[in-house]
């Protein structure tokens, strides 16, 4: 696994999406980048090729690249503290055309450079170039099962 | 000028939300006079009015001396004969004034839209619907139901746009408005019957907290009901689920084991801690492993019930008191390895999950 470790993600402090309680945590810390699984709270981001061939993207998938202010891939139980991905333009895109048993996947996303996973409670994940899957977390209590959101 | 209008669009959507959540008692005159003009509005003589402490009590009394209609049973509601012509009369306003709108002041309508209308709709959602769906025994919905037609957000959609929009309306349709603002104003709910209309007094009490990025706000209190009315009638609410009394007020953890509900068990957990209840539960430890990813924290898994098992697991990151925050995950019970469980919980087997690098 490669770990190596870069300044702090790229920050667009005009965009409303973009966490603004973040200080406590990143402005302390650098945010390692890893090619590895990594789960932010109940997020869980997965190199596509530790769960392919199970899940994948659809042939014929939309990809969408991932604008200047991000994609919210998860709102928290609380509506607020959106979990979001960025990434410098022209490098990540994007799909929720995917293919998933447990339905748990969110969507994939494609980088040719380090992109973001942002959170205001959370600490920041960075993800090595590479093509991973975004899951949600869920629970089972006796035979009903939901979905976490923290 | 966008700043502005989304600082003036802010304070509009307070205001209203004040209204929203108002527990101040119904001003009865204006309500009265407000839901006359209304009736007027779709040809209609004045109603009879039949005020009642809360909506509990609306959804199962009629005036004394008025026999229910078959098709204006309460259950009935959705297919109510006014309701759909008082929801016609809003719908044509709201393309009357839309119609009117300039280049410029479409712009600022769709601030308005997203900051005040929708921020509204979602808190009214939260706040008022649940105590719609605990009246009826039965899910209330805003979509487009009688609910949704008395739901403020529409309102100060219109009002923001002719205050900060600069929209001037001609006298119909400022007067049918000042109708629809009048009655949002001046009372809680109301229930429009051919001849006869209930009215509920507003709630004495509303405890709400913040929920989303634009002023949201969803039902609290920990230490009481979330909503209380004047007869004694309250709903109680965890962060935004409604709960039942004991939850808030006697959360011990024989009534939580007991709770098949598993919303409102967690609920109860919540309220408890999860570290208290798995001591005062005395819940049986299945076995506890190392959270990979996650230097220092282990992954400890509880027996719950028969089909059910708890996976404590410890947040990556400190929260801003410094601490840790733990929870619990309810799993199935085949689990007997907390890495397997914290694995399945992402649909992953336990050589998958102990690749995690990093947990925050």
């Amino acid at each position: 696994m490669n770990l190596t470790t870069v300044p702090s993600p790229p920050t667009t402090p005009t965009t409303p999406t973009m966490p603004t309680t973040l200080d406590h945590l990143e402005r302390s810390m650098r945010v390692p980048v890893v090619d590895g699984l990594q789960a932010q709270g109940d997020l869980l981001v997965i190199p596509l090729s530790v769960v392919a061939p199970a899940v994948g993207v659809w042939a014929g998938a939309g990809w969408t690249d991932v604008p200047p202010e991000g994609v919210e891939l998860l709102r928290s139980g609380a509506g607020g503290n959106p979990h979001t991905l960025l990434a410098e333009p022209g490098t990540c895109r994007w799909t929720t055309t995917v293919r998933d048993p447990d339905v748990l996947a969110i969507g994939v996303f494609e980088a040719t450079a380090v992109a973001y996973l942002l959170h205001p409670e959370h600490g920041a994940v960075g993800c090595a170039p590479g093509t991973y899957v975004v899951r949600r977390q869920r629970e089972r209590d006796g035979h009903r099962a939901r979905l976490v959101a923290d | 000028m966008s700043v502005l209008v989304q600082r003036e669009a802010a304070a509009i959507h307070e205001e209203w939300l004040g209204q929203a959540l108002s527990t101040r008692p119904a001003d009865r005159p204006a309500a009265e006079a407000a839901i006359t003009g209304l009736y007027d509005l779709i040809g209609l003589a004045p109603p009879r009015f039949h005020w009642v402490s809360s909506p509990a009590v609306a959804v199962a009394t009629l005036p004394p001396g008025v026999r229910p209609r078959p098709s204006e049973a309460v259950e009935r509601l959705p297919d109510w004969p006014l309701p759909p012509r008082f929801r016609a009369a809003v719908n044509a306003l709201c393309r009357e004034i839309d119609s009117r709108l300039t280049p410029a002041q479409r712009s600022v309508d769709q601030v308005i839209r997203q900051r005040v209308r929708l921020s509204l709709t979602r808190s009214a959602a939260n706040v008022l619907l649940m105590q719609l769906t605990a009246a009826h025994g039965a899910p209330a919905q805003l979509g487009s139901s009688w609910y949704g037609t008395q739901c403020v957000s529409w309102v100060a959609h219109y009002d923001a746009l002719r205050r900060i929009g600069g929209v001037e309306l001609p006298p119909g349709p400022a007067g049918r408005l000042g109708l629809w603002a009048a009655a949002a104003r001046s009372c809680g709910w109301w229930w429009p019957r051919e001849g006869v209309c209930v009215v509920s007094e507003r709630p004495t009490a509303v405890h709400t907290e913040p929920w989303g990025d634009a002023g949201e706000v969803r039902p609290h209190h920990a230490d009481g009901p979330a909503v209380r009315y004047a007869d004694g009638w309250e709903v109680h609410a965890w962060h935004g689920t409604p709960v039942p009394p004991w939850v808030i007020n006697d959360p011990g953890a024989g009534r939580i084991s007991r709770e098949p509900d598993a919303e409102v068990r967690r609920c109860a957990i919540e309220r408890v801690g999860w570290g208290h209840f798995v001591d005062r539960a005395a819940l049986r430890l299945v076995a506890d492993a190392p959270d990979p990813g996650n230097p220092g924290a282990r992954l400890r898994l509880y027996d719950l019930r028969a089909d059910t098992r708890v996976l404590f697991v410890v947040n990556g990151s400190v929260e801003r008191d410094g601490t840790r925050r733990r929870h619990g995950l309810t799993v199935p019970g085949f689990l007997t390895d907390p890495v397997e469980a914290a694995a399945w919980t992402y649909g992953l087997t336990a050589e998958q999950y102990s690749l995690l690098a990093r947990r925050t």
